[in-house]
């Protein structure tokens, strides 16, 4: 509305001659901007703001789809917070967030310095191949994994077996389901981050690294007192990204044992906040109860995202 | 301002659409042509379509557009969605496990009363048209099958370990569970592998449905933790990994199917339908297998019935279906050709069902073991809760044999993921 009017005042104060013409349809003049950036918000209002808010309301009841629904109040969450599968899932949740993100970005970096080198032959060949994870299918990847970790056949307890360690069952422990979604969100992910920190070292001035080791800075000190902190905006992206993939992670532990459906394994060892809501919302139709999971599992989205908000403004004013 | 009165419209237009695309679609006008063509959604695997093809030979004209929807579980979901508010089929097929939640919520489906249902529902077996009865005595599906239930067990093994091969010997030898325990041990002694695949889907599956009460009091209160004949049941499951006699390895898991191929167990739990899954995971050990009465007192697992949505455009014509191909000779055709046992009462006391053998299971008296099976299954009342609960008590089952949970405390664990299960 304020880029029509300000054409309009400024074509005004050119030719007051056409002043009268072009006034003369003003409201579809002003309309028509909001008209032309309404089917985004429209589909936005449709499949965005309502469902969120529609699950709120729905939160509240015993909502049996093809059946009663019954206003219960707060009902739904005093039962989920004193549901021990809930907290299950919720440690599993942060369990995988962790252990899949702090290794795969500290090795994204370490990566990224590396393809960063001058003297890298084929770079480019490298930069590629390191998002081929990344466009692979998570079903395909979950297959494959599953295969590499099985407690019978699987690849890992073969190489323990050479060692004469007794195999182990990943899937039968909550620890050990956690490594095993961790390595392929690990896997699906680094290369994606490996880029856009490549990304960031690249847009540094090389002068700068230059005058450290002129002044006698070793590798190590240029990395700790440069690279990090001129890549730290990347760093805070990249974080942010993965905290909200992270808490939302849902077809690894769906594929990576399917035998038990959707509670990944039998004691619901890998089973994540996102696949737990599922399971009670379209498993067993519990709408009202899979809605409270998703209330919650947004309140904490935002919370975490709030805590890396204020990390990030911090480091800024830091800077 | 043309232009711009074109964008104003299409928003509204646009808006328009995707706020009625919301609400449920209302019901279409009801047609009565018995020969208006029927959407019917089956599920994968039974070989719906040459129900169909067979159905399109016998009523001249009829038509029928079947939807393989997926497994049953995906079958019911989808219907489940299709209820809450979008396009119902005329036709739906709806697995035993699931029919609880439907049966409590009967007002989604016609009454089948209406179309003279209440003149066919006593040709099944008593229990299998109970299931599909609701409270206040609306007959919302017919039955289409039942899972007529039997050990299978590879013959050549047993020979090994110097057990009896013929059928009829070994359901003598395990009459009861103690002796199944008993004969694992044997077993296990002799050749030093397992006996049974899983104390889950093999054991526990079996005992529970060979109850006359089970997780619910006949009147419909939740008994599952006070019922001693449910706590029996998991006892003997828990006995049988005790006894050390089972591979632990689950249904379907990664380790099944090459176990039916190679000998890593040599008995495992054999419901009707499962039998073609026998064939198609392990083709080399044709002939090598038997089928036996299970221990205990007959069984059931799985059976399916057929049901009409009240939002159904043809009910008049999804009936002509039902009529036609849910008749004790329409199943009886069925079950030679793809394996799902008949629901119809005169259907299962055939000759053609008794006589019904299969040179890849050593010519055993399948039709006969299933029939028995289903003559003699207790019937007991399943509620909603029915499948959650089952699911808590296999899950720690399947925990029990991987090590998650001791016997002394498995119990407990499975009384507490039940109770957790149903939000109690």
């Amino acid at each position: 509305m304020s880029t029509a009017t300000a054409t309009l005042s400024r074509k005004q104060r050119k030719d007051p001659v056409q002043k009268a013409t072009r006034i003369r349809n003003p409201l579809s003049e002003r309309i028509a901007p909001y008209a032309y950036v309404a089917p985004f918000f429209i589909i936005f209002l449709v499949f965005g703001l309502f469902p969120l808010i529609f699950t709120f309301y729905v939160s509240l009841f015993d909502w049996n789809p093809i059946g009663k629904q019954t206003f219960v109040g707060l009902r739904n969450f005093e039962q989920l917070f004193a549901d021990g599968r809930f907290w299950n899932a919720l440690l599993n949740t942060f369990g995988i967030f962790l252990i899949s993100t702090i290794p795969q970005l500290l090795l994204a970096l370490f990566l990224a310095h590396l393809l960063n080198h001058a003297r890298l032959r084929w770079a480019n060949f490298f930069r590629m191949a390191l998002l081929v994870p990344y466009i692979t299918s998570v079903a395909a990847t979950a297959i494959v994994f599953a295969q590499i970790f099985d407690k019978n056949f699987g690849f890992i307890n073969w190489v323990l077996g050479l060692f004469g360690l007794p195999s182990v069952n990943f899937l039968a422990s909550n620890f050990g389901s956690w490594i095993l979604i961790s390595a392929m969100v690990m896997w699906r992910w680094f290369g994606y981050n490996t880029l856009l920190y490549l990304a960031g070292l690249q847009s540094m001035p090389r002068e700068m690294f230059e005058a450290a080791s002129v002044d006698g800075a070793s590798s190590w000190q240029q990395f700790r007192h440069l690279t990090i902190p001129s890549l730290r905006p990347i760093i805070v992206f990249s974080v942010i990204m993965s905290t909200i993939g992270g808490l939302q992670i849902f077809t690894e532990p769906l594929l990576v044992a399917p035998e038990s459906g959707l509670t990944c394994g039998a004691g619901r060892q890998c089973q994540t906040l996102s696949l737990f809501l599922y399971e009670q919302g379209f498993g067993l139709f519990k709408f009202g109860y899979g809605s409270a999971i998703g209330v919650v599992l947004f309140v904490i989205v935002v919370l975490v995202s709030l805590l890396n908000f204020f990390l990030s403004t911090r480091t800024r004013k830091a800077r | 301002m043309k232009r711009s009165s074109t964008a104003i419209i299409a928003t509204a237009a646009a808006l328009a659409v995707a706020l009625t695309g919301c609400s449920s679609s209302g019901g279409g006008a009801t047609s009565a042509d018995p020969n208006a063509e029927v959407s019917f959604w089956s599920f994968t695997g039974i070989n719906a379509k040459d129900s169909v093809n067979e159905y399109a030979k016998k009523v001249p004209g009829a038509k029928v557009k079947l939807t393989e929807v997926g497994s049953t579980t995906e079958t019911a979901t989808a219907l489940t969605a299709a209820l809450a508010g979008g396009k119902v089929p005329d036709l739906v097929m709806i697995q035993n496990d699931d029919l609880p939640k439907f049966v409590e919520n009967s007002s989604n489906f016609i009454d089948l009363r209406t179309l003279g249902g209440d003149n066919i529902a006593h040709d099944y077996l008593g229990w299998a048209a109970g299931a599909a009865t609701a409270t206040d005595g609306s007959i919302i599906g017919i039955p289409t099958d039942v899972g007529g239930l039997g050990f299978a067990y590879r013959a050549d093994l047993f020979e090994k370990a110097g057990l009896p091969t013929k059928p009829d010997e070994v359901a003598a030898m395990w009459k009861d569970w103690p002796s199944f325990i008993a004969m694992g041990r044997k077993y296990t002694a002799a050749t030093g592998k397992p006996f049974v695949d899983n104390i889950e889907t093999s054991v526990f599956f079996s005992t529970v449905n060979q109850v006359s009460e089970k997780y619910y009091s006949p009147d419909g209160k939740l008994v599952y933790d006070t019922n001693p004949q449910v706590k029996d049941a998991f006892d003997v499951a828990v006995k049988t990994h005790d006894a050390g006699i089972s591979a632990g390895i689950a249904a379907w898991s990664s380790g099944w199917a090459p176990g039916r191929a190679n000998g890593a167990f040599a008995v495992t739990v054999a419901p009707s339908w499962m039998l073609k899954g026998i064939k198609t995971d392990a083709p080399n050990t044709a002939g090598k297998w038997r089928i036996a009465s299970v221990p205990g007192v007959g069984g059931n697992w799985g059976g399916s019935v057929i049901a009409i949505p009240a939002r159904a455009e043809h009910p008049e014509a999804a009936w002509q279906y039902i009529k036609t191909m849910m008749s004790a000779e329409g199943q009886t055709d069925h079950f030679t050709q793809s394996g799902t046992f008949p629901a119809a009462t005169s259907a299962v006391a055939s000759q053609s069902v008794l006589d019904y053998t299969d040179p890849f299971f050593g010519d055993s008296k399948i039709g006969k073991v299933m029939a028995t099976s289903v003559q003699k299954f207790p019937s007991f009342y399943n509620g909603p809760d029915t499948t959650p609960i089952n699911g808590a008590l296999l899950n720690t089952l399947v925990q029990l044999e991987a090590g998650g949970v001791t016997s002394d405390k498995a119990w407990a664990t499975a009384l507490h993921s039940a109770k957790q299960a149903i939000g109690g």
